[in-house]
């Protein structure tokens, strides 16, 4: 495979983040921290209520921060829907890159930028917080890889539905809202959940996501049973995806624009 | 007098044609209408159910009971169920349409933008299943808390969800005017506002540091969108303020914000948006 190709179409879609100047997206940056600072305090306010939740304050402050700095990985959405509903799709398949490739690509190459401008310096300036970022286990990586590799698979299982649905993008993105903050656990974690439900959440697919390396990071959850967890999502879940597309594909309509 | 008796006879008709076209959708295409409705509102109850599950499990958040958390978050609902109910088109997230080079759709129409943009979007078949979650929340709760609902209280809470959209909507526009500027960076602006940061609304201020609740009640107001109205309706208003502290709040964000729109607004008249394309899509 040449992986050159596929390199240039991540750079492409990550200087395609740019192209107003590096300073246009500041704004979309500060927003996200004036989200997380209110959070911060609050999981302070409620941590120090004395009620027992089996977790301690600097693991709920990391999990908190961290999913704030990692939230487009965590939870990814591939360009794939907005290309069906904006009409460019067509133009996917007159690329000379497979399908998945490409999307793959542009992915990654969004987040890159986020990743770059965004996460890091958050990252370097986390002690200002008063937070500890260091992982528990870098078995997380392996973790985040999976949970990567499981979002986009859900993600063209989503796309499968808009083909499906013709006009339906507004349902679906509306379901994939609804089910993506509850059962991710990439927002509140599962172990803060009232009578267990986070227990049995975390071994329905939508918690091999973000719930799952942001477990092992604060050291939440077992690595290993995890990931074992993830593996099995990320073969189920790719399956079902590309019988799906195959299949979904045939209906594909295109009105463009 | 006369002109403002048109210009109110002007809205409701609009309003009613925009109705009729709502309906005509649900009834042409009911499938897909009612499914709509349904995600709809299990979106709602999920974006509130997060919070009330922690609520339960903290036993309340920050001097707030579970049923005061409730209550908080059934306001919250029906203010998103105001602004699905009456924003539909893009008109609350207006940095979509300057971005994509949209507003020259509203040049051409033989009425003033503002009117456009106040009726247009006004969905009461298919929109308003958040706003009756909303109301049911707020019902529920109500009940568990002994709340003697009077015909003034019911005024009092219809007029503070008024103002807490057009406390949102305040912000959306003001927020949004960085898209006259920077139209393809900024053009998703207005969802950070109101779908990500609005997720703030659903947090009870109780118990932060006032260099964070002052923030959300004056420069960022999410604070006025659920936690002090919701609490100045059950009798305690926080922080010792006056009940009529979110309408002051309101006017002075509006007349900033009529002021960096109309700003925007020239610079975009003068300069246009070259992501405009001649058959009306964006590139």
């Amino acid at each position: 495979m040449n992986i050159k190709k596929y390199l240039a179409t991540a750079i492409m879609a990550a200087k395609s983040q740019t192209n107003a100047g590096i300073f246009y997206l500041l704004p979309n940056y500060l927003l996200k921290v004036v989200y997380l600072l209110p959070l911060i305090f609050l999981w302070r306010t409620l941590m120090n209520s004395g009620v027992e939740t089996g977790m301690t304050l600097q693991q709920m402050l990391t999990y908190t921060y961290m999913s704030t700095l990692l939230a487009g990985l965590l939870v990814i959405r591939t360009p794939l829907g907005n290309w069906i509903y904006e009409g460019l799709i067509i133009g996917l398949y007159q690329r000379p890159l497979s399908i998945y490739g490409n999307i793959i690509a542009q992915t990654l190459g969004v987040n890159a930028v986020t990743l770059l401008f965004f996460s890091l310096p958050m990252a370097l300036a986390s002690p200002l917080f008063g937070i500890s970022i260091i992982p528990a286990t870098w078995w997380f990586l392996l973790s985040l890889l999976l949970c990567i590799s499981l979002g986009i698979a859900i993600d063209f299982i989503y796309a499968c539905l808009l083909i499906r649905l013709i006009n339906g993008s507004y349902l679906v993105y509306q379901i994939r809202y609804a089910i993506f903050l509850l059962f991710s656990g990439s927002v509140i974690p599962f172990a803060a959940l009232p009578w267990g439900i986070g227990r049995i959440l975390i071994y329905q697919p939508f918690g091999s996501l973000g719930g799952a390396p942001l477990g092992i990071y604060t050291d939440l959850s077992n690595p290993f049973q995890t990931i074992l967890i993830q593996v099995g999502w990320n073969i189920i879940i790719w399956f079902l995806a590309v019988i799906y597309l195959k299949k979904s594909q045939e209906r594909l309509v295109s009105h463009g624009g | 007098m006369e002109v403002k008796k048109n210009l109110l006879l002007q809205v409701l008709r609009l309003y009613g044609f925009y109705a009729k076209l709502d309906l005509m959708w649900l009834l042409r295409d009911a499938k897909y209408a009612i499914l709509a409705i349904i995600t709809d509102t299990i979106s709602s109850l999920a974006a509130v159910s997060s919070v009330f599950l922690l609520a339960m499990r903290f036993n309340g958040v920050g001097g707030m009971n579970q049923f005061e958390v409730l209550f908080m978050l059934g306001y919250v609902t029906s203010v998103s169920g105001f602004f699905d109910l009456f924003c539909s088109m893009n008109n609350g997230h207006i940095s979509r349409r300057i971005g994509r080079g949209q507003l020259e759709h509203s040049f051409i129409q033989p009425l003033p933008i503002s009117i456009q943009l106040l009726c247009e979007g006004f969905i009461p078949f298919t929109g308003s299943s958040p706003l009756i979650c909303g109301i049911a929340i707020m019902a529920v709760s109500l009940g568990r808390l002994g709340i003697i609902v009077t015909w003034w209280w019911v005024l009092s809470l219809i007029v503070s969800l008024l103002l807490s959209l057009f406390i949102l909507l305040c912000l959306s526009y003001l927020i949004s005017s960085t898209a006259f500027y920077a139209p393809v960076a900024c053009e998703e602006i207005s969802t950070l506002v109101i779908n990500d940061l609005g997720s703030l609304m659903n947090y009870p201020l109780f118990g932060m540091p006032k260099a964070i609740v002052w923030p959300l009640i004056t420069v960022l107001p999410y604070g006025l969108l659920g936690w002090f109205p919701s609490m100045a309706l059950l009798g305690r208003p926080p922080l010792s303020l006056p009940y009529i502290y979110p309408a002051v709040v309101a006017l002075v964000l509006f007349v900033i914000t009529y002021y960096v729109f109309k700003k925007g607004f020239n610079y975009y008249v003068k300069r246009g948006a070259n992501r405009y394309k001649d058959l009306g899509f964006r590139k």
